[in-house]
């Protein structure tokens, strides 16, 4: 079919002045991919159609939403009143706002599944070690579009959650805050607050179109890993992406949507999860919810947070857990790159995809003893997995890899 | 070995699966599209009510209706005169150009004259069907008031700032305007004898 | 099988922790589970709601982003012209609900400014049932301390600063029911009023469900159908 549209004299003409015949082929019809990739692999393809859909329902959510926190009748604000008119009065509004807001959390549902790949798989180790670091800033961006358009809906949630989070830059020595004070633009979070953030929001998406651009171009140059982590023989073991993994990709994106679309037509809130119940409260600056938690995709990290007592130790050790995921690549010492073969790497990392779902548990949880204890235990857990990775080489007795390597 | 039969179910396949894509994507694209239609508020504001009797004789108002703003004049006897006479200067004397220069009530020659539903009170949308300017109000005959803005034989009615366009006391668009019709009438009727609801 | 076994450990572990939060979400916050009652968005429990809601909530609530124009617009109410210009009085049209009560003398008056309804069934854990429970859950402080009308079960803390509006204490059995159909009425219409388009959204839900699940089937065929190649060597 494509063969077809590639024949036409207008495909000839642009191919002419755009070489777009030469990247079809090279990025799709005669790229190779290995073959017997399992369905985990499906998640990079999705992760790039939720991002659209964010970057177009936030496009449209902003031809109504004002930024602003001016107060309005009943302690709501200019910006609240917006998002209700959005929800209530604009032609499909609440459809859009619905899709933006489960978005967000499927865009973290199919990263996090990403990341799980290349964490099982290997696919962080060489050649790919730069692939997976660009990985890495994506996610950290990610989270920071998260947060800040969190704050635009300026409900309790939105206003505790960023005083909470800017709080934590106070704790840094020397720059805490004054880093504090750039973030909020004032003594604490308002207006001034509210305007960067939405324009941050607005920025940061935009990043990662072009971040996402380069992720991809660094995967093509050295292709894609595989479950059994091995080399493989071009000629044998590869098939074009098109129409191969399109087909298969497209297949994927049906299985996506039936889970996206039951969340945004029958349970868009899920239960408190995707949109908070404090939410609906508009912000008031003198009184705090009895429950503040940051949303379920920034509870781990929380969590972390919050095992230390010491407030600066909490903010390092946060920031820890993400700037460890940068050394990944060079932590791990082993040949073999899919736990498939690698008997004791792959209980740890099991063990570490556990740490991080009851680290989530217990930063969504009201803090109590017990959970305290947990999220310590998950805590040294977590990065246990990355102390010991440099260690498991010299002891580890991986299996025979397939095809007698 | 793949046979004519396999490629036969396998281009089905793909036909099919580009439909129905086709058909996703623009269902996905109704509400996009829909949402930057006018929203539920939006539209009802679409009436205004109007108190004519707050409107002097012989005085001019302006008001909004839909952002938009609309003229509403107390015609006096005389001026009612001043609309009579001067058909030949008219591009469109009986408003028959276009469908936003007439209304249903245009059905008598007093009607299309006045161009309103109670003679005296004219409501037209005060945008110049040139470029959108709000023309300007000059009742009075003569250059007596107005100088060389209006031509000798002025005999009242709107001028129009931006291009220089000129309107009767009826709203009528003259010869010679760079605009092509007369002042819009938009729906309006009278829920009282002094209560007109616009739109 | 290797990566299956994998998967599993995770999706299991990941309902696990999902059913352990199901009983914690379903309960009010401050412990008391809600009492449940039968939500509908039928005319007549709308229609009752609406006038429950203009009658007595409207003393000291408002809901603001309801407008007289949207009662009479939402198909599911659909008061007429005359009924919404006899609730509006000399308010516009356009105007929301809101309480002739200003929020100096609400506050006051009960200690606190009386909240906006428009959102209140969503901005509360357990939603409208939660509403109807607070409605028909004042009882006398079992410590003597609050005074009654200002003791509720449900209320997390059980100090209200909302008097019995419904005036459930001291009610006689005759009246329970007639009282409980008040609350159910009014928790159903805040209900409403919270998420107008919501049978609207479930019904386009369905419709998308449906083509959706015949397009992942195509999609599926067409995959299996493509991917016969590579299998075949």
């Amino acid at each position: 079919m494509i063969d077809k549209m590639m024949n036409t004299r207008l495909f000839h003409w642009v191919d002419e002045r755009t070489d777009l015949g030469a990247i079809i082929k090279s990025q799709l019809t005669e790229y190779p991919v290995p073959k017997n990739l399992n369905y985990m692999w499906n998640f990079g393809s999705l992760a790039l159609l939720v991002l659209v859909l964010q970057i177009l329902t936030g496009i449209f959510l902003v031809m109504y939403y004002k930024p602003s926190a001016e107060l309005t009748y009943g302690g709501y604000t200019v910006a609240f009143d917006s998002v209700e008119r959005i929800m209530r009065d604009i032609n499909f509004g609440w459809l859009i706002r619905y899709m933006h807001a489960v978005g967000a959390s499927a865009f973290f549902v199919v990263v996090y599944m990403h990341i799980g790949r290349g964490l099982y798989y290997g696919s962080y180790k060489s050649p790919r070690e730069l692939l997976w670091i660009i990985g890495v800033v994506i996610l950290l961006i990610m989270q920071g579009a998260a947060f800040f358009g969190y704050l635009l809906p300026w409900g309790q949630m939105s206003f505790w959650g960023a005083t909470v989070i800017t709080n934590l830059f106070g704790a840094l020595p020397v720059l805490g805050e004054y880093l504090q004070q750039v973030l909020r633009g004032g003594f604490a979070v308002g207006d001034p607050t509210l305007n960067r953030f939405f324009s941050l929001h607005y920025l940061f998406p935009l990043l990662l179109a072009a971040i996402v651009g380069g992720h991809i171009h660094a995967l093509h140059v050295v292709h894609s890993n595989n479950p059994d982590g091995i080399d493989i023989d071009h000629e044998k073991d590869t098939i074009p992406f098109h129409p191969y993994y399109t087909v298969k990709d497209a297949m994927g994106v049906g299985f996506f949507l039936l889970g996206y679309c039951y969340f945004v037509f029958f349970q868009p809130e899920a239960w408190g999860y995707f949109i908070e119940v404090d939410n609906f409260v508009p912000a008031n600056n003198l009184q705090t919810p009895a429950h503040i938690a940051p949303v379920w995709y920034l509870t781990p990290w929380y969590t972390i947070l919050r095992t230390f007592e010491d407030k600066l130790m909490g903010v390092v050790a946060m920031g820890a857990s993400l700037g460890i995921l940068f050394v990944l690549p060079f932590l791990d010492r082993s040949k073999v790159r899919s736990a498939r073969y690698r008997p004791v790497y792959r209980q740890m990392v099991i063990l570490f995809f556990i740490s991080v779902v009851v680290l989530g548990y217990c930063g969504h949880s009201a803090p109590t003893e017990t959970l305290a204890m947990v999220g310590t235990i998950a805590t040294s857990v977590y990065f246990g997995f990355f102390l010991l990775l440099p260690f498991v080489h010299k002891f580890e007795k991986t299996k025979p890899l397939p095809g007698g390597e | 070995m793949s046979g004519k039969a396999d490629h036969s179910r396998r281009n089905f396949l793909y036909v099919a699966a580009g439909g129905l894509g086709a058909v996703a994507a623009g269902a996905t694209a109704i509400p996009f599209i829909g949402s930057m239609l006018p929203a539920a508020d939006t539209l009802a504001a679409a009436k205004t009510e109007f108190d004519i009797s707050t409107v002097v004789e012989g005085q001019l108002v302006v008001i909004q209706w839909q952002g938009k703003p609309v003229f509403v004049v107390n015609r006096t006897a005389e001026m009612l005169e001043r609309v009579k006479g001067h058909d030949d200067k008219l591009k469109d004397p009986n408003s028959e150009a276009v469908e936003g220069v007439q209304a249903e009530w245009m059905d008598t020659d007093e009607k299309r004259l006045y161009r309103a539903i109670k003679p005296e009170i004219l409501i037209v949308v005060a945008s110049c069907t040139h470029l959108g300017c709000i023309p300007l109000f000059k009742p009075t005959a003569g250059q007596k008031d107005w100088g060389d803005s209006v031509p000798s034989d002025w005999v009242g009615g709107w001028h129009c700032p931006c291009h220089g366009s000129f309107y009767d006391l009826s709203a009528r668009v003259m010869n010679g305007s760079p605009a092509p019709q007369n002042l819009h009438v938009m729906k309006y009727e009278y829920k009282t004898d002094t209560i007109v609801v616009i739109g | 099988m290797r990566g299956i076994t994998m998967k599993t450990t995770r999706f299991s572990l990941i309902a696990c922790l999902m059913l352990m939060l199901a009983p914690a979400m379903a309960s009010a916050s401050g412990g008391v589970a809600v009492k449940h009652t039968d939500i509908t968005f039928d005319n007549e429990t709308l229609r009752a709601g609406l006038q429950v809601f203009t009658d007595v909530c409207m003393g000291c609530h408002s809901a603001k982003y309801i407008t007289y124009r949207n009662l009479m617009a939402y198909p599911e109410i659909g008061i007429s012209r005359e009924e919404a210009d006899e609730l509006r009085g000399d308010k516009a049209l356009m105007s929301g609900l809101i309480t002739e009560l200003s929020p100096e003398d609400g506050a006051e008056s009960y200690g606190k400014v009386p909240p906006d309804l428009s959102l209140i069934a969503r901005a509360r854990r357990g939603g409208a049932n939660y509403t109807y429970s607070i409605l028909t859950g004042y009882v006398e402080d079992p410590d003597g301390k609050v005074e009654d009308g200002n003791y509720n079960t449900y209320y997390p803390g059980g100090r209200i600063a909302m008097p019995d509006p419904l005036a459930w204490m001291g009610h006689d059995a005759e009246e329970t029911a007639d009282l409980e159909e008040q609350a159910r009425s009014v928790a159903s219409f805040l209900a409403f009023i919270g998420d107008p388009h919501q049978l609207e959204r479930k019904r386009i839900g369905r419709w998308v469900m449906g083509f959706l699940v015949l397009l992942t089937l195509v999609l599926w065929m067409l995959k299996r159908e493509v991917w016969k190649d590579v299998k075949k060597h």
